[in-house]
């Protein structure tokens, strides 16, 4: 029972790492961003199977979640 | 000159006339176009202590060498002179389509010089240039106007226009473009309304010279292709700049009541998704954009449109006024673009007023009767509008919140959110000492365009005061400000991650000169420098002091939110300022060293 976790180009820039992963489910992103050693205030949007969602969605079997770091402001 | 429209108008309304002049080679070898133009001529041509609303000042709009190319976001004009707000440097960019017609018409840069003796409007078709009678024009709002000439002459001339705001000399006036777009900052507007300078109106139907246009086609083509597989186009494009409106409010950046705090209870009224779903209808983009980031937007509960709001304007307009209802930030940055004021400068004056009421020093008595409790949606609108035509305490709030609280004192100076006069756009900057450091030496006062560093803040650890950080800042103020010079927009660098290196080829194309990234910077240096030296130059005293935040910065941790007890100490920003100052090679009073500005080969341009 597991989803995908992808970094967004910009987040892998950042954090100088390859940025692809398995996790477990019915854990909140934030909680799973923190598993996975990542600041969670360097993670600006989660993209869940192309849906914008907040870090306390909860993760569910088969979702592709996306972050995506903001690298430059307006 | 391949890559250039090739002429310099200068239009001098004193007298109505009108003169061409070729666009200078070592001028565009020098400081290749757009803000690098508007400073030369700014310090060149407008004497020293020149009133800002005088016939002294000149209004320098300039394209750069992508403007109006077939090259993402080569929409950007620069609008420089000497800025009514802050008596220093004011460079303003505006998107939209303005600068490629103007180009198409054959110039590289407009400069207005004088004062008519009436309302005009200039009006420029290819090689027909004329002065307009505006008689009828002056006093309308810049929607009105800007349909009006559409309506008149079609939709293929491109309109900037002042509003009330410009036309009485707010401080902070703009300049309105294509319904929603802005040379916002500095008070830029006034000063075209101190010319009486309505509106310019032009089209254009030439070419551009290019190097080598096969290399172009690539380059350019490569560019688009870039944008187009960019991972994050499709979010980009969905929010534009309201994807960060979340973000800020969870690391403490989002401004509260006037920059009291960084976190706003109410901010899921006004975040990216709610605007999404509540109001926007369709997306709008600059000339030759692939990834749009304007927003147009219906209020239902107001029945208007509006383009907008983007991210400054949802945290000026919204959580620093206390507002959490999309709608009415919407309404708000409608009343304002119509007016034709600065939504940033507006949403802190207003601010800075709610704060006075809600301690005492307002009373109604002040407020022509207004109750300026945070979250009054009337007080917010009426305020605008007294502001824009000067009337009753919009007279006080119009000249910025540094005159205004010089004026009222009662330690009011201390939560005038402010550097060098000119209102901190959106970023509440509670330890976060990098956005800091980008806001106090920014060029034109606290704005974030030039360096966004509060990303970096949170990388390596927001509270740290380290010479990396101050470098991190400067290199930003360098590279960043570059797409100002080349006449092109850099979200698509900063949004959407594009390789930087692709906009070599592209501009070597173009130009036939060849400049890669570390060239380009060593410009953007030099550039940063002659803006020092202007507002050294205008300013007696100008220095470290002019540097520092407000003591809100440094004294007042917020009470709630993600920054919570958070502060910078004083000590801590003249470190930061210390190793700024060293690192650009710039004395302890923060003026450029003799030997810095040879280094640079700046004594001709500052002589």
């Amino acid at each position: 029972m597991t989803a995908t976790v992808r970094l967004g180009d910009s987040l892998k820039n950042m954090l100088g790492i390859e940025g692809l992963y398995t996790v477990e489910i019915g854990h909140n992103v934030f909680e799973t961003i923190v598993s996975l050693g990542i600041k969670p205030e360097l993670v600006a949007m989660v993209s869940v199977n192309d849906e914008l969602q907040s870090k306390d969605y909860v993760i569910e079997e088969g979702d592709a979640i996306r972050l995506m770091a903001v690298i430059g402001g307006g | 000159m391949n890559g250039y429209a090739g002429k310099i108008l200068r239009v001098n309304l004193t007298t109505g006339t009108f003169t061409k002049e070729p666009t200078p080679a070592d001028l565009a070898r020098d400081f290749i176009g757009g803000r690098g133009f508007g400073i030369y001529f700014l310090l060149k041509e407008v004497p020293k202590g020149a009133d800002p609303l005088g016939p002294e000042n000149k209004l320098i709009i300039s394209s750069g060498p992508i403007s109006g190319m077939m090259i993402p976001g080569g929409g950007k004009c620069d609008w420089t002179t000497k800025a009514p707000l802050t008596g220093g440097y004011a460079g303003a960019s505006m998107g939209g389509h303005f600068t490629a017609e103007m180009r198409y018409a054959g110039l590289d840069s407009i400069i207005l010089e004088g004062i008519s003796p009436k309302p005009v409007y200039l009006f420029i078709d290819n090689d027909r240039i004329e002065l307009r009678d505006a008689s009828d024009l002056w006093g309308k709002t810049t929607f009105v106007v800007e349909k009006q000439f559409k309506e008149k002459l079609g939709e293929e001339y491109q309109i900037a226009t002042i509003g009330p705001g410009g036309e009485n000399m707010v401080s902070y006036a703009c300049i309105n473009h294509d319904y929603g777009r802005q040379a916002g900052r500095g008070g830029v507007g006034a000063v075209m309304g101190s010319k009486k300078v309505k509106a310019i109106v032009l089209h254009g139907t030439k070419s551009i010279p290019v190097a080598d246009m096969e290399a172009y086609r690539k380059a350019g083509m490569a560019l688009y292709k870039a944008c187009k597989d960019a991972e994050g186009l499709k979010e980009w494009t969905t929010y534009g700049t309201t994807q960060v409106v979340d973000w800020c409010d969870q690391v403490g950046a989002l401004p509260t009541r006037n920059f009291s705090a960084g976190s706003f209870e109410g901010v899921k009224g006004i975040d990216g998704k709610a605007m999404r779903e509540k109001i926007v209808i369709t997306d709008k983009g600059c000339f030759g954009c692939p990834s749009p980031c304007g927003k147009y937007s219906r209020s239902k509960k107001f029945n208007s449109y509006v383009e907008g709001p983007e991210y400054e304007t949802i945290g000026l307009m919204g959580s620093n006024l206390g507002i959490g209802d999309i709608e009415v930030v919407a309404q708000a940055n409608l009343l304002c673009d119509d007016l034709g004021i600065d939504t940033i400068s507006a949403g802190n004056a207003i601010g800075w007023a709610m704060e006075c009421y809600q301690k005492g020093i307002f009373t109604k008595k002040d407020t022509d009767g207004l109750d300026l409790k945070f979250g009054n949606v009337d007080a917010i609108f009426s305020l605008i509008e007294k502001i824009a035509r000067k009337q009753g305490l919009g007279v006080l709030l119009g000249e910025g919140v540094k005159r205004a609280s010089k004026k009222i004192g009662q330690g009011t100076e201390k939560f005038a959110i402010h550097v060098k006069g000119m209102e901190q756009s959106a970023y509440a900057t509670h330890n976060a000492t990098a956005m800091q450091l980008a806001y106090m030496t920014c060029d034109v006062g606290a704005h974030h365009n030039r360096a966004w560093a509060i990303t970096y803040d949170l990388q390596v650890g927001r509270d740290l005061v380290t010479s990396e950080k101050v470098a991190r800042v400067i290199w930003l103020q360098n590279f960043r400000p570059m797409f100002d010079v080349i006449g092109g927009c850099r979200l698509q660098w900063v949004e959407l991650s594009i390789d930087r290196d692709l906009y070599v080829p592209a501009l070597e194309a173009i130009t036939g000169i060849h400049r890669s990234w570390e060239d380009l910077e060593k410009v953007g240096e030099r550039i940063w420098n002659l803006t020092r030296l202007y507002w050294a130059r205008e300013n007696e005293g100008f220095g470290r002091e002019w540097d520092l935040p407000p003591a809100r910065f440094y004294e007042d941790a917020p009470t709630s939110g993600a920054t919570k007890g958070q502060i910078t100490k004083i000590e801590d920003l003249h470190r930061l300022l210390d190793m700024y100052y060293e690192q650009r090679g710039w004395g302890s009073d923060g003026l450029p060293k003799p030997e810095t500005i040879d280094s640079l080969g700046l004594k001709v341009a500052v002589a």
